[in-house]
């Protein structure tokens, strides 16, 4: 039985966290080196194909870093098992509602054809 | 010298206590085992396990001014006083200085702690060169004392599922070895969130192992062939 994975979330957990930091660093640097940061360039970025991407991409890994992490921590300190399942189905749905809503407001831009 | 040292008798004592002693080592008095043994003398109600008294047995592994570590290896010199002795943490106390070991031996067991190879074997020894004989240093060393395990984070929050840096590097001590076929199986059993990844490499264990090993690398090699195998 593996309800809960062992390496497969070991290895996930450090790839989305290299993601995530090279990600961050991108956008810092993109951020603060060029034109003020404005409105228009704020949706300049986000709207172009590779800002959407990439911020789609950082909060996929976003909610599966977060998820792998606060799962250890209840395994690690939640023992009662109904609390451990409630507070996981809440930070799962959390985070994959997180995760829907940018993949949704992404999609609703680019299907609205701007 | 003074001493401090935790009290439990499961027959009349509803709660642990700390005793305070002063005792005068005498000349051949060199480690903190000698002392002890001493303070039995005086008090023979006082509790502790040992054996060997150097370092072999593994048997007298408690907590010592809030470090794991065995009394026979710990010199007397520069201990800072009252020395606090405090059974191992995280384990059941059986009375005193005594905990229960069932547990911790369960794990060791649960790693299959012996060579595994369904090959004929030779007509004598199977033999091992100098290289692989090599990969055992550091590892077959281990005289389980449970000073690391009883440090590790992890494991006093999961004592019951996560094997702990003391069976994960006897589960390397195998998984290393030239003789043994069962790499496989032994891996595949450690891949489980709980008996090898709740490790947070927090390193407690290597730095008290009074042995100088290190569990937290082996448990890291672990990893790394586990990766190696899914790849
Ligand atoms: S690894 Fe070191 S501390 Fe742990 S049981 Fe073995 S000898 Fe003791
Ligand atoms: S490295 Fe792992 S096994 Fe060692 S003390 Fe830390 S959590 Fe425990
Ligand atoms: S008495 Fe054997 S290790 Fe200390």
């Amino acid at each position: 039985m593996r309800l809960f994975l062992g390496q497969r979330a070991w290895v996930l957990q450090r790839v989305t966290a290299l993601v995530l930091l090279f990600l961050l660093a991108l956008g810092a640097a993109t951020l603060l080196t060029g034109p003020p940061l404005d409105y228009e360039r704020w949706h300049a970025l986000a709207t172009s194909t590779h800002g959407a991407v990439l911020i789609v991409v950082f909060f996929a890994a976003l909610g599966l870093h977060g998820w792998i992490g606060v799962r250890d921590i209840a395994l690690d300190y939640i023992h009662a098992p109904m609390l451990r399942l409630a507070l996981l189905a809440v930070v799962g749905v959390l985070l994959f509602a997180i995760v829907i809503r940018v993949v949704l407001t992404m999609a609703a831009h680019f299907a609205g054809g701007a | 010298m003074r001493l401090s040292i935790y009290r439990f008798n499961p027959e009349t004592d509803l709660k642990p206590r700390m005793q305070d002693y002063e005792l005068a080592p005498e000349a051949g008095d060199k480690k903190l085992l000698d002392a002890l043994m001493r303070l039995k003398t005086i008090d023979d109600s006082l509790s502790f396990r040992r054996s060997c008294r150097e370092g072999v047995c593994g048997s007298d592994a408690m907590n010592i001014n809030g470090r794991n570590g065995l009394a026979c290896l710990t010199p007397l010199v520069g201990l800072k006083e009252p020395v606090v002795l405090r059974p191992l943490p995280g384990f059941p106390v059986i009375r005193d200085l005594i905990v229960d070991m069932t547990q911790f031996f369960a794990h060791y067991h649960s790693i299959k702690p012996y060579l595994i190879n369904d090959t004929v074997p030779p007509e004598r020894e199977r033999l091992q060169s100098p290289a692989e004989r090599e990969k055992l240093n550091g590892l077959y060393e281990c005289i389980l004392c449970a000073c690391c395990s009883s440090f590790c984070p992890s494991f006093w929050w999961n004592p019951d599922k996560f094997i702990g840096p003391a069976g994960l590097l006897q589960a390397y001590r195998f998984i290393s070895d030239s003789r043994d076929t069962a790499t496989a199986e032994r891996l595949a059993y450690l891949d489980d969130v709980y008996r090898l990844f709740r490790c947070r490499t927090i390193m407690n264990c290597t730095e008290v192992c009074p042995k100088g090993l290190s569990p937290s690398h082996a448990i890291e090699r672990i990893r790394q062939a586990l990766v190696r195998e899914s790849s």
